[in-house]
Protein backbone atom coordinates (compact mmCIF):
# COMPACT_ATOMS: atom_id res chain seq x y z
CA UNK A 1 0.00 0.00 0.00
CA UNK A 2 1.34 3.52 -0.65
CA UNK A 3 -0.75 6.48 -0.31
CA UNK A 4 0.31 9.88 -1.86
CA UNK A 5 -0.96 13.17 -1.35
CA UNK A 6 -1.55 16.60 -3.38
CA UNK A 7 -3.41 19.44 -2.55
CA UNK A 8 -5.82 21.32 -5.09
CA UNK A 9 -8.09 24.23 -4.10
CA UNK A 10 -9.63 23.31 -0.63
CA UNK A 11 -8.80 20.09 -0.57
CA UNK A 12 -6.05 17.17 -0.21
CA UNK A 13 -5.82 14.38 -2.46
CA UNK A 14 -4.53 11.69 -1.02
CA UNK A 15 -4.15 8.44 -3.85
CA UNK A 16 -4.00 5.07 -2.43
CA UNK A 17 -2.18 2.62 -4.44
CA UNK A 18 -2.07 -1.19 -3.55
CA UNK A 19 -3.72 -3.79 -0.92
CA UNK A 20 -5.17 -2.55 2.26
CA UNK A 21 -5.52 -5.91 4.63
CA UNK A 22 -5.13 -7.01 8.08
CA UNK A 23 -0.83 -6.78 7.68
CA UNK A 24 -0.93 -3.28 6.23
CA UNK A 25 -3.60 -1.51 7.20
CA UNK A 26 -2.05 0.45 10.33
CA UNK A 27 0.15 2.15 8.05
CA UNK A 28 -2.62 3.44 6.15
CA UNK A 29 -4.27 4.59 9.53
CA UNK A 30 -0.98 5.84 10.78
CA UNK A 31 -0.66 7.87 7.33
CA UNK A 32 -3.99 9.04 6.92
CA UNK A 33 -3.83 10.97 10.66
CA UNK A 34 -0.63 12.33 10.22
CA UNK A 35 -2.35 14.10 7.55
CA UNK A 36 -5.17 15.20 9.17
CA UNK A 37 -2.81 15.90 11.96
CA UNK A 38 -0.98 18.66 9.86
CA UNK A 39 -4.08 20.46 9.58
CA UNK A 40 -6.08 19.19 6.65
CA UNK A 41 -9.84 18.64 7.27
CA UNK A 42 -10.95 18.39 3.71
CA UNK A 43 -9.52 15.06 2.06
CA UNK A 44 -10.43 13.38 -1.00
CA UNK A 45 -9.34 9.80 -0.97
CA UNK A 46 -8.89 9.07 -4.43
CA UNK A 47 -9.16 4.72 -4.82
CA UNK A 48 -8.38 4.33 -8.29
CA UNK A 49 -4.95 1.85 -7.77
CA UNK A 50 -6.92 0.76 -4.00
CA UNK A 51 -7.32 -2.98 -5.44
CA UNK A 52 -8.05 -5.11 -2.56
CA UNK A 53 -9.71 -4.24 0.89
CA UNK A 54 -10.57 -6.20 3.88
CA UNK A 55 -12.49 -5.30 7.21
CA UNK A 56 -9.05 -3.76 8.78
CA UNK A 57 -8.87 -1.54 6.01
CA UNK A 58 -13.12 -1.03 6.13
CA UNK A 59 -12.35 0.20 9.75
CA UNK A 60 -9.72 2.99 8.74
CA UNK A 61 -11.69 4.62 6.25
CA UNK A 62 -14.79 5.17 9.43
CA UNK A 63 -12.22 6.01 12.02
CA UNK A 64 -11.25 8.65 9.32
CA UNK A 65 -14.54 9.28 8.72
CA UNK A 66 -15.60 9.92 12.03
CA UNK A 67 -12.27 11.82 12.99
CA UNK A 68 -13.35 14.43 9.88
CA UNK A 69 -16.70 14.72 11.19
CA UNK A 70 -15.83 15.72 14.62
CA UNK A 71 -13.59 18.71 13.28
CA UNK A 72 -16.32 19.89 10.70
CA UNK A 73 -14.00 18.15 7.81
CA UNK A 74 -14.87 16.77 4.36
CA UNK A 75 -14.07 13.20 3.48
CA UNK A 76 -14.60 12.61 -0.68
CA UNK A 77 -13.81 9.31 -2.18
CA UNK A 78 -13.54 9.10 -5.65
CA UNK A 79 -12.74 6.97 -8.68
CA UNK A 80 -13.52 3.79 -6.88
CA UNK A 81 -12.88 -0.29 -8.65
CA UNK A 82 -16.36 -1.67 -8.85
CA UNK A 83 -14.95 -5.01 -6.97
CA UNK A 84 -14.26 -2.78 -3.98
CA UNK A 85 -17.27 -0.78 -4.55
CA UNK A 86 -19.03 -4.03 -4.19
CA UNK A 87 -17.22 -4.02 -0.69
CA UNK A 88 -18.58 -0.95 0.08
CA UNK A 89 -22.45 -1.60 -0.51
CA UNK A 90 -22.43 -5.15 1.23
CA UNK A 91 -21.05 -3.12 4.33
CA UNK A 92 -23.92 -0.40 4.21
CA UNK A 93 -20.41 1.94 3.75
CA UNK A 94 -22.02 3.63 0.46
CA UNK A 95 -24.40 5.19 2.45
CA UNK A 96 -21.73 6.58 5.49
CA UNK A 97 -19.26 8.14 2.34
CA UNK A 98 -19.82 10.18 -0.35
CA UNK A 99 -18.53 8.73 -3.27
CA UNK A 100 -17.81 10.46 -6.69
CA UNK A 101 -17.19 8.85 -9.88
CA UNK A 102 -13.88 11.35 -11.09
CA UNK A 103 -11.64 13.18 -8.99
CA UNK A 104 -13.32 16.70 -10.46
CA UNK A 105 -16.63 15.79 -9.04
CA UNK A 106 -15.14 15.11 -5.83
CA UNK A 107 -13.50 18.81 -5.87
CA UNK A 108 -17.00 20.14 -6.22
CA UNK B 1 -10.50 -30.57 -7.84
CA UNK B 2 -9.13 -29.76 -4.59
CA UNK B 3 -6.12 -28.04 -3.05
CA UNK B 4 -4.26 -28.06 0.36
CA UNK B 5 -3.22 -24.15 1.68
CA UNK B 6 -1.40 -25.20 5.40
CA UNK B 7 -0.77 -21.98 6.93
CA UNK B 8 0.50 -20.85 10.71
CA UNK B 9 -1.14 -18.99 13.09
CA UNK B 10 0.91 -16.12 12.43
CA UNK B 11 -0.71 -12.97 10.36
CA UNK B 12 2.44 -12.61 8.37
CA UNK B 13 1.42 -15.76 6.38
CA UNK B 14 -1.18 -13.85 4.79
CA UNK B 15 0.65 -12.55 1.59
CA UNK B 16 1.84 -16.52 1.44
CA UNK B 17 -2.17 -16.84 1.28
CA UNK B 18 -2.90 -14.62 -0.99
CA UNK B 19 -0.15 -16.22 -3.59
CA UNK B 20 -1.45 -19.32 -3.01
CA UNK B 21 -4.77 -18.28 -4.21
CA UNK B 22 -3.66 -16.35 -7.56
CA UNK B 23 -2.15 -19.95 -8.33
CA UNK B 24 -5.20 -21.44 -7.32
CA UNK B 25 -7.10 -19.16 -9.70
CA UNK B 26 -4.95 -19.84 -12.60
CA UNK B 27 -5.19 -23.48 -12.12
CA UNK B 28 -8.70 -23.61 -11.99
CA UNK B 29 -9.11 -20.53 -14.27
CA UNK B 30 -11.50 -18.58 -11.80
CA UNK B 31 -12.38 -15.07 -13.19
CA UNK B 32 -10.28 -12.21 -11.08
CA UNK B 33 -13.26 -10.88 -8.69
CA UNK B 34 -13.94 -14.35 -7.61
CA UNK B 35 -10.56 -15.02 -6.48
CA UNK B 36 -10.32 -11.54 -4.97
CA UNK B 37 -13.67 -12.97 -3.09
CA UNK B 38 -12.34 -15.98 -1.93
CA UNK B 39 -9.06 -13.55 -0.63
CA UNK B 40 -11.25 -11.54 1.31
CA UNK B 41 -13.20 -14.27 2.84
CA UNK B 42 -10.16 -16.33 3.76
CA UNK B 43 -8.07 -13.50 5.36
CA UNK B 44 -11.27 -12.32 7.78
CA UNK B 45 -11.55 -15.99 8.81
CA UNK B 46 -7.74 -16.60 9.50
CA UNK B 47 -7.48 -13.42 11.28
CA UNK B 48 -10.19 -14.30 13.54
CA UNK B 49 -8.52 -17.78 14.48
CA UNK B 50 -4.87 -15.88 14.56
CA UNK B 51 -5.85 -12.80 16.89
CA UNK B 52 -8.68 -14.86 18.57
CA UNK B 53 -8.33 -18.63 19.60
CA UNK B 54 -4.63 -18.94 20.70
CA UNK B 55 -4.00 -18.55 24.60
CA UNK B 56 -0.60 -19.85 24.18
CA UNK B 57 2.13 -18.28 22.29
CA UNK B 58 2.99 -21.58 20.44
CA UNK B 59 3.08 -22.18 16.66
CA UNK B 60 -0.04 -23.79 15.42
CA UNK B 61 -1.08 -24.90 12.06
CA UNK B 62 -4.31 -24.11 10.07
CA UNK B 63 -5.69 -26.35 7.26
CA UNK B 64 -7.59 -24.58 4.47
CA UNK B 65 -9.11 -27.28 2.10
CA UNK B 66 -10.54 -25.72 -1.28
CA UNK B 67 -12.90 -28.23 -3.51
CA UNK B 68 -14.73 -27.23 -6.67
CA UNK B 69 -17.26 -29.16 -7.82
CA UNK B 70 -18.78 -28.08 -11.38
CA UNK B 71 -19.30 -24.47 -10.35
CA UNK B 72 -19.56 -24.51 -6.56
CA UNK B 73 -16.59 -23.84 -4.57
CA UNK B 74 -15.87 -25.21 -1.13
CA UNK B 75 -13.85 -23.84 1.42
CA UNK B 76 -12.85 -25.84 4.60
CA UNK B 77 -10.77 -24.15 7.51
CA UNK B 78 -9.67 -26.16 10.46
CA UNK B 79 -8.09 -24.84 13.40
CA UNK B 80 -7.14 -26.22 16.71
CA UNK B 81 -7.71 -23.42 18.95
CA UNK B 82 -10.49 -22.60 21.63
CA UNK B 83 -14.15 -23.21 20.44
CA UNK B 84 -15.72 -20.75 18.10
CA UNK B 85 -18.80 -20.57 16.31
CA UNK B 86 -18.43 -17.32 14.24
CA UNK B 87 -22.32 -18.34 12.46
CA UNK B 88 -23.64 -17.44 16.30
CA UNK B 89 -21.82 -13.89 15.78
CA UNK B 90 -23.84 -10.89 15.97
CA UNK B 91 -24.96 -9.10 12.92
CA UNK B 92 -24.10 -5.38 12.64
CA UNK B 93 -26.61 -2.96 11.29
CA UNK B 94 -24.86 -2.10 7.83
CA UNK B 95 -28.01 0.78 7.92
CA UNK B 96 -26.44 3.00 10.65
CA UNK B 97 -24.68 6.47 9.91
CA UNK B 98 -21.15 6.98 10.22
CA UNK B 99 -21.48 9.01 13.78
CA UNK B 100 -23.86 5.18 15.38
CA UNK B 101 -21.59 2.93 13.47
CA UNK B 102 -19.59 0.89 15.64
CA UNK B 103 -15.69 0.36 14.59
CA UNK B 104 -15.10 -3.62 13.88
CA UNK B 105 -17.20 -6.48 13.58
CA UNK B 106 -17.48 -6.72 9.83
CA UNK B 107 -15.12 -9.47 9.02
CA UNK B 108 -17.51 -12.20 9.61
CA UNK B 109 -20.16 -10.45 8.67
CA UNK B 110 -18.40 -9.48 4.43
CA UNK B 111 -17.57 -14.13 4.78
CA UNK B 112 -21.58 -14.69 5.40
CA UNK B 113 -22.42 -11.82 2.85
CA UNK B 114 -19.94 -13.11 -0.14
CA UNK B 115 -20.54 -16.76 0.56
CA UNK B 116 -23.92 -18.52 -0.09
CA UNK B 117 -23.52 -20.90 2.68
CA UNK B 118 -21.87 -20.68 6.16
CA UNK B 119 -21.28 -23.80 8.18
CA UNK B 120 -19.49 -24.43 11.85
CA UNK B 121 -18.61 -27.66 13.86
CA UNK B 122 -16.52 -28.42 16.17
CA UNK B 123 -15.01 -31.74 15.58
CA UNK B 124 -12.11 -34.08 17.76
CA UNK B 125 -10.38 -30.53 19.42
CA UNK B 126 -10.85 -28.70 16.10
CA UNK B 127 -13.47 -25.81 14.53
CA UNK B 128 -14.24 -26.51 11.34
CA UNK B 129 -15.84 -23.87 9.25
CA UNK B 130 -17.05 -24.49 5.70
CA UNK B 131 -17.92 -21.75 3.62
CA UNK B 132 -19.58 -22.82 0.11
CA UNK B 133 -20.15 -20.94 -3.15
CA UNK B 134 -22.04 -21.08 -6.57
CA UNK B 135 -20.01 -19.48 -9.11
Amino acid sequence: MELTTNKKGDFTIAEINGRIDTTNYNEFETQIMDVIEKGEKNIILNCEGLNYISSSGLRVFLITQKKLMGLKGKLHLCNMQPAIKEIFDMSGFSSIFKIFNTEEEALE
Amino acid sequence: MQKHINIKNNIKQLPFLAEELEKLGEEWQLDIPVVTNLNLVLEEAISNIVFYAYDDEKEHEINIVATKNGNEIVIAISDDGKPFDPTKKETPDVSLSAEDRKIGGLGIFLIRKIMDSVNYKRENGKNILTLTKSI
